[in-house]
């Protein structure tokens, strides 16, 4: 088989790289190795509002719930609140990653990209150390694809970029080991995303309750990789749940686990191949949320490739366009929020709670530092001193 | 003495990835929906062990 595109992995970051690749005039072919495009959902479904703006989608099934923003609980239970707008690229709609995933692909498939289930890559093929496409197995079919570029698009194991010699490989420190349940029959806001942080609630990640309509939430846990125990993230997300008797009372749905790198972003451009979503590691370090980057990075990466393509030169330089300019839009943020995250892994309960008991009350909607300083030193005055590396780095 | 490797339990496995992530040794790969480990390659460093949220993985005793 000859295509000039092929794309690893059918998730969003994939099928947005491969509709723009596509729209561009290139022949795109999208293998997935699961037998359905979305299932099973690896995700908590939390999404920023500002996808609106970027033509993505065909209707509106893909929305389990509208939030006006994010509620974050400290270790002692202080809540801070803040509007969607402020808080974050998970907070704006929960929605249903499955449908999310097919709509995309829905796209992807109208802009003439074909796509192959039950397909599972097992290397590139290289000739004299130059990338000409993929080997792959559909059940008892071996089989190889030809392609200019190949697109690794295949999630946090991120396979492609190792076999193509960028070190993809996550420390322990760089990933998030997570479980979730989704739980129906329990009293929950409709209007809100929780954040629940502690040590003993979640070391070095957090609690989310995530609304999916009037009495049904995502409720799931991430535990930093290098602080877990066998089976830590289930047994404290379980415990949580136990403790709170209006999510006790409810009945799981669904269980799933799940990875989230929060990392550096990772090199993302080799002669003839490009990475994406979270395997290039576009999630953001302190949230772990990382669909608005497979979006936005997919798009860049599609209308290069596009370009590429157009212009026969599917060469490291030609392709550098992608790097450049997801590392303009969103690059810059996730570099500063890896810095946030380590100083946010060295500070203890007392100063989460102290950090919340001064921002309780602060008008977010009037943010600036000078009053975010004041609030902090008027209740707390012992808060600047140990926050000053996070001011730092937030303002860098 | 080598240290034991690790053994996938594919019943209790939900294909999430994180160990297949943070295997140092590149160990670990997705199979028909669930992590398997390499013997080959395994050194027993017990990364994936800790990291897995369900406790799927263990180390075998030899």
């Amino acid at each position: 088989m000859k295509y000039d595109v092929v794309v690893v992995g059918s998730g969003p970051a994939g099928s947005v790289t491969a509709r723009f690749a596509a729209e561009s005039g290139a022949k795109v072919l999208v293998l997935e190795r699961r037998g359905e495009v979305g299932v099973p959902v690896l995700c908590g479904e939390g999404i920023s509002r500002k996808i609106d703006k970027w033509d993505m989608f065909e209707g509106t099934r893909w929305i389990a719930g509208k939030m006006d923003g994010a509620r974050i609980y400290s270790p002692d239970g202080t809540m801070v609140k803040l509007s969607a707008d402020k808080a974050g690229n998970e907070t704006g709609y929960v929605i249903y990653r499955d449908i999310f995933d097919q709509e995309l692909a829905k796209r992807a498939m109208k802009a003439g990209v074909k796509y192959q289930m039950n397909a599972r890559v097992s290397g590139l093929i290289k000739e004299k150390n130059k990338i000409k496409g993929v080997k792959a197995k559909q059940f008892d079919d071996e089989f190889e694809v030809e392609a200019n570029i190949v697109v690794g698009a295949d999630g946090v194991e991120s396979k492609v970029g190792l076999w193509a010699g960028i070190n993809t490989t996550l420390k322990p420190v760089d990933l998030e080991t997570c479980a979730q349940y989704t739980l129906s029959g329990i009293d929950c806001n409709e209007g809100y995303c929780d954040f629940y942080l502690g040590q003993k609630i979640a070391p070095g990640g957090y609690v989310w309750v995530f609304p999916k309509g009037k009495d049904v939430a995502n409720v799931g846990i991430g535990v930093l990789a290098s602080l877990s125990e066998p089976g830590m993230a289930k047994k404290l997300l379980d415990k949580f749940i136990a403790a709170r008797p209006e999510l006790k009372k409810g009945m799981p749905l669904r269980f799933l686990a799940g990875a989230v790198p929060v990392s550096m972003p990772v090199e993302t451009v080799r002669d003839n191949l490009v990475l994406v979503g979270d395997a290039a590691r576009h999630v953001d370090p302190i949230t772990g949320g990382g669909l608005t980057h497979c979006l936005e990075g997919g798009k860049i990466a599609g209308e290069v490739i596009g370009k590429a393509i157009k212009n026969h030169d599917f060469s490291r330089e030609s392709l550098m366009e992608y790097e450049n300019r997801w590392k303009d839009s969103f690059g810059k943020k996730i570099k500063r929020n890896y810095v946030v995250k380590e100083i946010m892994l060295d500070m203890d309960d007392k100063t989460f709670n102290m950090l919340a008991d001064s921002l309780k009350d602060y008008n977010f909607d009037e943010i600036s530092t000078l009053s975010l300083v004041k609030a902090l030193v008027l209740k707390h005055p012992s808060l600047l001193k140990r926050l000053s590396p996070l001011i730092k780095a937030a303002r860098a | 003495m080598a240290k034991p490797k690790a053994k996938v339990d594919s019943k209790k496995c939900l294909a999430c990835c994180g160990c297949i992530s943070v295997c140092p040794q590149d160990a670990i790969m997705w199979c028909s929906g669930r992590a398997f480990v390499n013997k080959d390659e395994c050194t027993g460093c017990s990364i994936c062990v800790k990291t897995c949220p369900v406790g799927a993985i263990a180390q075998e005793v030899c």
